[in-house]
């Protein structure tokens, strides 16, 4: 193959509870004509030690992905908040005059959300998937607010037949997620997070897409407690065709 | 409830109070999205809104860099038009300027506009323990005086009581009036309170009032309302006290205009508030009305250290509330939770800011970073980044809870050596996997209390990690 | 050290370097600058209208005077839709002590505790907002802008200007220093209790204009 040399970022969650992301991940960036690649030296994007201020391990899991990843055109990654990590807040990591934030600031310019890499970079417009399926969509916050996805995943999603999107009231509103916040505050994440099932419930959705695993797993642990009957899963799933594997939250 | 006994290091239980509490969170269901219509309304008719943000920010930004030459300017003019500023470095000092005036002016009664440097200064208590009654005349405001309370939200501060129970404080205050009169509707509330407060306008020797600006170029406070009250208050007494922080100022008139245009919108979606109010001095030889005596309490508290920190921005705050508006933390449990005087994610800022991180620490965390306080903020905030360098402070600090640091200090060790970390991967899914064999969740897991209380945790699919089989398909 | 000296050397320590004073003589010798708001640059028959649908947007009510003679006339009129009592209170504003007031009863002074309606005259108005400019004083009580239960306000349309920047220049052109400038946009209102919005808080319940051509 001769397309762009892409580097997968499979993010932490993923490659520990849902491979099947990544697949379909690497499906999406095959198709479209992509040379695929997943360097091994990968874990997670440090997101967790950022937010909670703890700069130095933040910046040593930071230079760990750069030296990495630096090699290739692109860096693809299946979740808008690593995305944004990697692209919006590693540069932010370093002092100004350190080199590490030229090459932090040159790999986030090649960074990208799976979605938004297939429509903006690549112009893909057409998915070619056929799903008889009404979902509704959850627009993960970051990903939204840093980096401006938002008609991306809806546009692909249009071009999967026989898909309808019946979109929610506060889509745009967190799920109450939020990485660690879910577990510091569990009280208010919950209630957050029952605000969403309700929300999607109430459109009759069969299922809630959305581009973030960690949404997704809070979304499908907080419906499948409350007894909903909706289903949950990542956006390239569906974009890929693969609707065998079971949805988030439930066995094959 | 005293103002000064900050519960912040409480907000978990706060929280946890707030949530259990049926009619503050019917109150939060009713109000919640009135706010976020309305401002979104008010955007897509003004489409120059978010150039008037960019401008306010640069405006403040600029007042920032040069705030020492403004306040001298701002306190020329206030001097030039027969008014005094008092200039106080902590909430002691502006407490003891104000008793001091109030004792001036003979008085045995305070009318008070809303303000919320007031609030911080807890200037009611003071007055009271000092033989002075301060009367709160912003309806919601006075609604929380007789319930024994703060406000819930800088702008609508009984946000967070219901109407039966504003009936309730109605009844048990105005014991001067029928007892079995109708209040069963909403206009009878405001009529109620409207004609008790107009009386006590009358009554008062001296108002306080805040101020949303400052003017420099003029010597000018700015109140902005939509009751009246506030120009009741500063207009009947005999002196006239505003209360104000040091940030309020802005350069000229026009530089207010473009504020305006931005803090009603914000706030309620109104393109203009209904009273918008600049004062200048003392009444004039031969006014018929307005106060004998105009004083400025100028409050520092701690804004002058946030000026070259990574807070300084914070300073640009114009208090419209949309941050909180918009909040699903704030809206989940209400302003009380938050413990000191400002709520929301500009409270989360603030607050550590005043009161130190110490005291403060806790709200800064309790934020999922959803970013949306900053989409809104009218001067552009960074409000979420700002949490984060709170979070910084309070790691370099070693005030992050100590199981917090340990589980990630783990995951960091791990995070950093790939290989280890592709073992306990593996581990980890194939244990949870297990556990999760059945049904594809897990729904209780003892070192996962946080996350499977009330939700379940899909387990992880089987067949191992992605690095594992990507290894195994692709060499 | 008193408090005052001790914040501004605060304030000076965090100063970045530079001739500031000179950025701030700048900024101050030049105000505006900021983006002018389409809304806001209305002009002629134009302004009028705008000026008209933003007093209705904010709740108030507005009419046509052709004369100033014919004010006493419109008055008496609306307090009688309004079933008001034929009566008015009002400041020394000279254009209303030269008028034939007719079957009105007129008091002259600052607002009263009970005051059914009041009049005061406004020096502009901003079409941007449906605002109206008021300047306190002796012609004009400020408090005749909040005790009354209905504000009946004077407006000539030559005082209407489009917005912010135009007005800012015309009120300084016109050399008032009041002790207060009311910008007023509708009757008072709150939301405070059960986040219903209610007009009459503690201001006016309504606001009525009087456009004089």
């Amino acid at each position: 193959m001769s397309g762009p040399h892409v580097a997968l970022f499979v993010t932490c969650l993923v490659d520990m509870f849902r491979p099947s992301v990544a697949f379909a991940t690497v499906k999406l960036l095959e198709d479209a004509g992509c040379r695929v690649e997943v360097p091994p030296v990968q874990t997670c994007c440090g997101q967790p030690a950022w937010n909670s201020g703890d700069r130095e391990n933040a910046k040593a899991i930071a230079r760990q992905v750069i030296a990495a990843f630096e090699g290739y055109a692109h860096v693809v990654v299946p979740s808008g908040s690593c995305a944004a990590t990697i692209a919006r807040d590693y540069e932010r990591m370093f002092e100004a005059d350190d080199p590490w934030a030229a090459r932090a600031r040159a790999l986030g310019a090649r960074t990208h959300e799976i979605t938004a890499f297939l429509t903006d970079v690549l112009g893909v417009t057409e998915v070619g998937q056929k799903a008889p399926v009404s979902v509704t969509y959850h627009d993960s916050c970051s990903g939204l607010r840093s980096l401006g996805i938002r008609e991306q995943p809806r546009r692909l999603l249009a071009s999967v037949a026989g898909l309808e999107l019946r979109e929610m009231a506060e889509n745009d509103v967190c799920c109450g997620f939020g990485g660690t916040f879910c577990v510091k505050y569990p009280d208010i994440s919950n209630v957050m997070a029952g605000d969403k099932t309700r929300n999607i419930a109430a459109t009759g959705a069969d299922m809630v897409l959305a581009g973030d695993l960690g949404c997704l797993m809070n979304m499908a642990g907080k419906a499948s407690r409350e007894g909903r009957a909706f289903r949950a899963r990542h956006v390239v799933e569906v974009l890929a065709g693969d609707l065998a594997t079971p949805p988030i939250g439930e066995a094959g | 409830m005293s103002l000064h006994e900050a519960t912040t290091p409480a907000f978990r239980a706060n929280a946890r109070a707030a949530l259990d509490n049926a009619n503050l969170q019917a109150a939060l269901r009713g109000s919640r999205g009135n706010f976020i219509t309305k401002r979104a309304r008010a955007r897509e008719d003004l489409p120059e809104f978010d150039a008037l943000r960019d401008r306010a920010r640069d405006i403040k930004d600029h007042v920032l860099a040069h705030l020492d030459l403004y306040l001298e300017a701002y306190e020329a003019q206030v001097i030039a038009s027969g008014g005094h500023v008092h200039w106080a470095e902590t909430a002691e000092e502006a407490r003891a300027i104000v008793l001091d005036l109030c004792r001036q002016a003979g008085a045995k009664a305070v009318n008070k506009g809303k303000t919320m440097i007031s609030e911080e200064c807890g200037i009611n208590d003071f007055l009271a323990e000092n033989g002075i009654a301060p009367v709160e005349t912003d309806l919601g405001e006075y609604i929380i005086q007789l319930r024994g309370e703060v406000p819930s939200h800088i702008i609508a501060p009984a946000v967070h009581v219901t109407v039966p129970e504003i009936e309730a404080a109605f009844r048990k205050a105005h014991t001067h009036l029928d007892p079995d009169r109708d209040l069963s509707d909403l206009a009878a509330l405001q009529a109620e309170a409207r004609g008790v407060l107009r009386e006590k306008y009358f009554q008062a020797e001296v108002g306080i009032t805040g101020a949303n600006m400052l003017i420099a170029e003029t010597g000018h406070s700015v109140i902005v309302t939509n009751e009246g009250n506030g120009d009741l208050t500063q207009s009947l007494p005999r002196m006239h006290i505003v209360m104000a922080s040091l940030e309020k100022i802005v350069p000229t008139l026009e530089d207010a205009a473009t504020i305006l245009r931005i803090l009603g919108r914000s706030a309620t979606g109104q393109e203009m508030s209904v009273y918008t109010t600049f004062s200048r001095g003392p009444r004039r030889p031969g006014d018929p009305d307005g106060p004998e005596e105009y004083h400025v309490v100028l409050l520092d508290n701690g804004r002058s250290n946030m000026l070259a920190t990574p807070f300084q921005d914070m300073l640009r705050c114009i208090r419209c509330g949309a941050c909180m508006n918009h909040c699903p933390v704030y809206q989940a449990v209400g302003g009380h939770a938050y413990g000191w005087v400002y709520p929301g994610p500009m409270g989360a800022v603030l607050t550590p800011s005043l009161i130190g991180v110490e005291q403060g620490g806790q709200l800064p965390n309790a934020s999922s970073f959803c970013g949306r306080c900053e989409e809104v903020c009218p001067v552009r905030i960074p409000l979420p980044g700002m949490m984060r360098s709170w979070r910084e402070r309070e790691f370099e600090k070693r005030l992050t809870p100590a199981a917090m640091r340990r589980g990630l200090g783990l995951w960091a060790f791990a995070a950093r050596r790939p290989r280890l970390y592709r073992i306990a991967a593996r581990l980890g899914a194939g244990l949870l996997s297990r556990l999760g064999s059945k049904t594809g969740r897990i729904a209780s897991l003892p070192f996962a209390r946080g996350w499977t209380g009330e939700r379940d945790l899909p387990a992880p699919q089987r067949g191992g990690t992605f690095m594992d089989r990507w290894k195994a398909a692709r060499r | 050290m008193s408090a005052r000296a001790r914040i501004l050397d605060r304030i000076r320590a965090a100063a970045a370097p530079g001739d500031r004073q000179a950025t701030v003589a700048a900024w101050m010798a030049a105000p505006g600058g900021g983006p002018l708001p389409h809304q806001a640059t209305s002009h002629g028959a134009q302004r009028l209208t705008q000026f008209m649908q933003k007093l209705d947007a904010a709740a108030a009510t507005v009419g046509r005077v052709s004369a100033l003679a014919e004010l006493p006339k419109a008055l008496a009129h609306e307090l009688r839709k309004r079933k008001l009592p034929a009566r008015i209170r009002f400041g020394d504003d000279p254009v209303f002590a030269g008028l034939d007031w007719g079957t009105i009863g007129t008091s002259r002074g600052p607002g009263r505790i009970e005051e059914p309606a009041t009049l005061s005259r406004a020096e502009f108005g901003l079409a941007e907002t449906g605002t109206l400019v008021l300047a306190s004083g002796p012609d004009n009580p400020v408090t005749l802008t909040f005790l009354g239960e209905t504000h009946f306000v004077l407006l000539r349309e030559a005082d209407l200007c489009g917005g912010f920047e135009d007005f800012w220049t015309a009120w300084r052109e016109r050399g008032l220093d009041p002790r207060t400038l009311n910008m007023v946009t509708g009757p008072s209102r709150s939301a405070d209790v059960g986040q219903v919005l209610q007009l009459g808080a503690h201001g006016p319940v309504a606001l009525h204009v009087f456009l004089l051509s």
